[in-house]
């Protein structure tokens, strides 16, 4: 059916009519997707709106793509007008064939500083456009430019913050929580975690979700925290997705560098408290606080190793859970190195669990040999009195200290029992890595590792 | 971690023949469905088709595991996964629906069966209990027994085939799918990118 340009500009003017009828008919549309159809049937709409999923039948796209794509260039090109609204309905039916038009996003960008377009129909859009295409760059790109203007509209007084990028969702000082910002990010969070689901590492998707957490909910613990428990779940049934525990490694750097900040803070009345919303509520007082984030940071390392030993021996054979145990391993050996670097500096009311340990080593214990007895510590503090921070150190099992022995240990148990051979590869890597890799980092600069983040 | 169907057929001496499935597609675009319906049973019964009685296999193609189970009753099961899912649990689970399956369907309406006559009723609940697979009773168990049967790998569907044999051809062929289904396969295979606007 060979098509002359009237017909084909007719037809084109007609599908972006019946896409914008179709958003107009149906605000919960939640899906779009291309409809395998080689052939036209003789005047259908080639649209189809079924529930709410809105289809494409392929057979268009060769007509509908080039033209629009052409329309929206001689405009740039200041050859041919378009009105706003043809603008917005051009642009959207550009981007829901092809996202990673960077032009039709900018003039998007462009009508949203005109005040013509609300920025956070672009987050409808985006959002539609990632269930086609979850990964594509420039959805997430402009996906972060209109969240920066959105933070713009909700934080006015902007220049009056110490630090940029500050959370407004505690409400500083004492004002009310911003709704908005809550609503938006929890909306955030959903629209990345259903694309990392469509696209297996989608490294895009993650990103987006720490940048997000990054500029929206800077220092928030509380955030923090429910991230890593809502996140188990879902990396636990996706064990080979490097981008997920990669997720992971970003939370548990930002709740230690957070809890470790909270900490070296003076012990006075609580300035950072608005910061991060502490789980337990109005009930605990600045100093209790305080001594329960210090506590809680090796209970943190030693839940996440153990899910982590939970998942490689219940999924032999994946690698992506041997590197996380790495990562995080190694995150707890360079935190525990910091503490003990800054036991002198620290007022002891905020210290216990490590003066306990470090002292009871005495000063002359190399900081080799410290760090692999942290269990034998352990023992030693059960031996003297029940004071206090024996008590503290009891907490939890003993089992959820992390250290050396009990990696290795852990490695000779998979070891022993593994019948996969890619299992049994990781285990003895690990350990090489343990060998030589911890040993080796304990002559250079801890600190280092930490301004990573 | 996912499994996409699991499907029970029967060997037949030249064709194998559907009895019952359950699918699961969530996680497939709203308007790819019924493809991707059809070509799960496409390969499901082509699967059974050129495995011999009495072995198990494992058939890798594109992201997906296919498993299959071809018992010395030339009753067979076909599980078809994603990469994730551990391949003895989906062992666990052909046993487990063959045996069950065998003794509430009487063995001479299988040759003849197909899904709108065969009254078995229990493959969507075993999907969805199995979408996680830690709810496989006594997996370590089975680790045990599976270790002395030899599963048979696969890391192409071309490898089933026999010598000649091309895919496309019986894909072309096949009564298990539409015409929508096949022009989508040819596209599909045109193109074999994951950036392809068109």
């Amino acid at each position: 059916m060979a098509e002359s340009e009237e017909e084909v500009d007719v037809l084109v003017q007609r599908v972006v009519k019946d896409i914008n009828n179709a958003f107009k008919k149906n605000p919960n549309i939640d899906e779009i997707g291309l409809i395998p159809c080689p052939e036209a049937r003789y005047n259908r709409s080639p649209i189809v709106l079924v529930e709410n999923k809105l289809g494409m039948e392929s057979w268009c796209v060769k007509f509908l793509l080039p033209f629009v794509h052409n329309k929206l260039l001689l405009y740039r090109q200041r050859k041919q007008w378009l009105d706003r609204e043809a603008l917005i309905d051009i642009t959207c039916t550009l981007l829901l064939l092809n996202p990673d038009f960077t032009t039709a996003w900018n003039v998007r960008k462009e009508l949203a500083q005109c005040g013509v377009l609300n920025p956070e129909r672009d987050l409808y859009l985006g959002k539609l456009v990632l269930t086609k295409f979850p990964k594509s760059p420039e959805t997430w790109i402009h996906r972060r430019w209109v969240l920066q203007q959105v933070l713009r509209q909700c934080r006015p007084r902007a220049a009056e913050q110490k630090e940029p990028g500050e959370v407004e969702l505690g409400g500083a000082q004492g004002s009310p929580p911003n709704e908005r910002l809550r609503r938006v990010l929890r909306d955030e969070m959903k629209v990345c975690a259903e694309a990392a689901g469509r696209y297996p590492s989608n490294y895009n998707a993650w990103s987006h979700r720490i940048w997000v957490l990054q500029n929206l909910a800077k220092g928030n613990l509380k955030i923090l925290y429910d991230e890593l428990s809502s996140m188990k779940l879902w990396v636990s049934t996706h064990v080979s997705d490097h981008s997920g525990f990669h997720y992971r490694q970003f939370l548990m750097k930002a709740l230690v560098a957070e809890l470790s900040r909270a900490t070296d803070a003076s012990c006075g009345p609580s300035q950072d408290l608005h910061r991060s919303h502490w789980p337990n509520g109005d009930g605990v007082g600045p100093a209790a606080a305080e001594e329960s984030r210090t506590a809680s940071v090796p209970e943190l390392f030693g839940k996440e190793l153990e899910l982590c030993t939970d998942l490689i021996e219940t999924y032999p054979g994946h690698e992506t859970l041997w590197c996380h145990r790495r990562h995080v391993f190694f995150l707890w050996y360079h935190w525990r190195k910091e503490q003990s670097q800054d036991v002198g500096r620290q007022p002891s009311l905020l210290n216990h669990t490590d003066e306990t340990l470090s002292g009871s080593l005495g000063a002359s214990a190399g900081r080799n040999v410290q760090a692999m007895d942290v269990d034998l510590a352990l023992e030693e503090s059960k031996q003297t009195s029940y004071t206090q921070d024996s008590k503290r150190l009891k907490r939890g099992p003993l089992q959820l200290r992390p250290g050396l022995p009990s990696e290795h240990s852990f490695v000779t148990k998979i070891l022993s029992g593994c019948r996969s051979p890619e299992q049994g590869r990781f285990a003895a890597a690990y350990r090489k890595w343990l060998d030589s890799v911890i040993v080796a980092a304990d002559t250079r600069d801890a600190k280092k590792w930490f301004s990573l983040i | 971690m996912k499994l996409y169907s699991l499907s029970v057929l029967y060997k037949g001496i030249n064709k194998s023949n559907l009895l019952k499935a359950a699918y699961d597609l969530s996680s497939f675009s709203f308007f790819q469905r019924s493809s991707v319906q059809e070509f799960m049973t496409f390969t499901s019964a082509l699967i059974v088709e050129r495995s011999s009685t009495g072995t198990r296999s494992s058939i890798k193609e594109q992201e997906y595991l296919c498993h299959v189970y071809v018992r010395n009753d030339s009753l067979g099961g076909v599980v078809i996964a994603d990469g994730e899912y551990p391949s003895r649990v989906c062992f666990t689970l052909l046993d487990k629906v063959l045996d069950e399956f065998s003794r509430q369907v009487d063995s001479i309406d299988w040759p003849s069966g197909s899904p709108a006559t065969i009254s078995y009723t229990a493959l969507d609940s075993y999907l969805a209990k199995y979408q996680n697979p830690r709810e496989a009773d006594a997996m370590t168990k089975v680790q045990a027994e599976l270790d002395e049967t030899k599963i048979i790998l696969h890391n192409t569907m071309e490898s089933l085939l026999e010598r000649g044999e091309k895919l496309d051809d019986l894909v072309q062929k096949s009564e298990h799918l539409g015409t929508q289904s096949k022009a989508f396969y040819k596209t599909a295979r045109k193109q074999n990118s994951c950036c392809e606007v068109m």
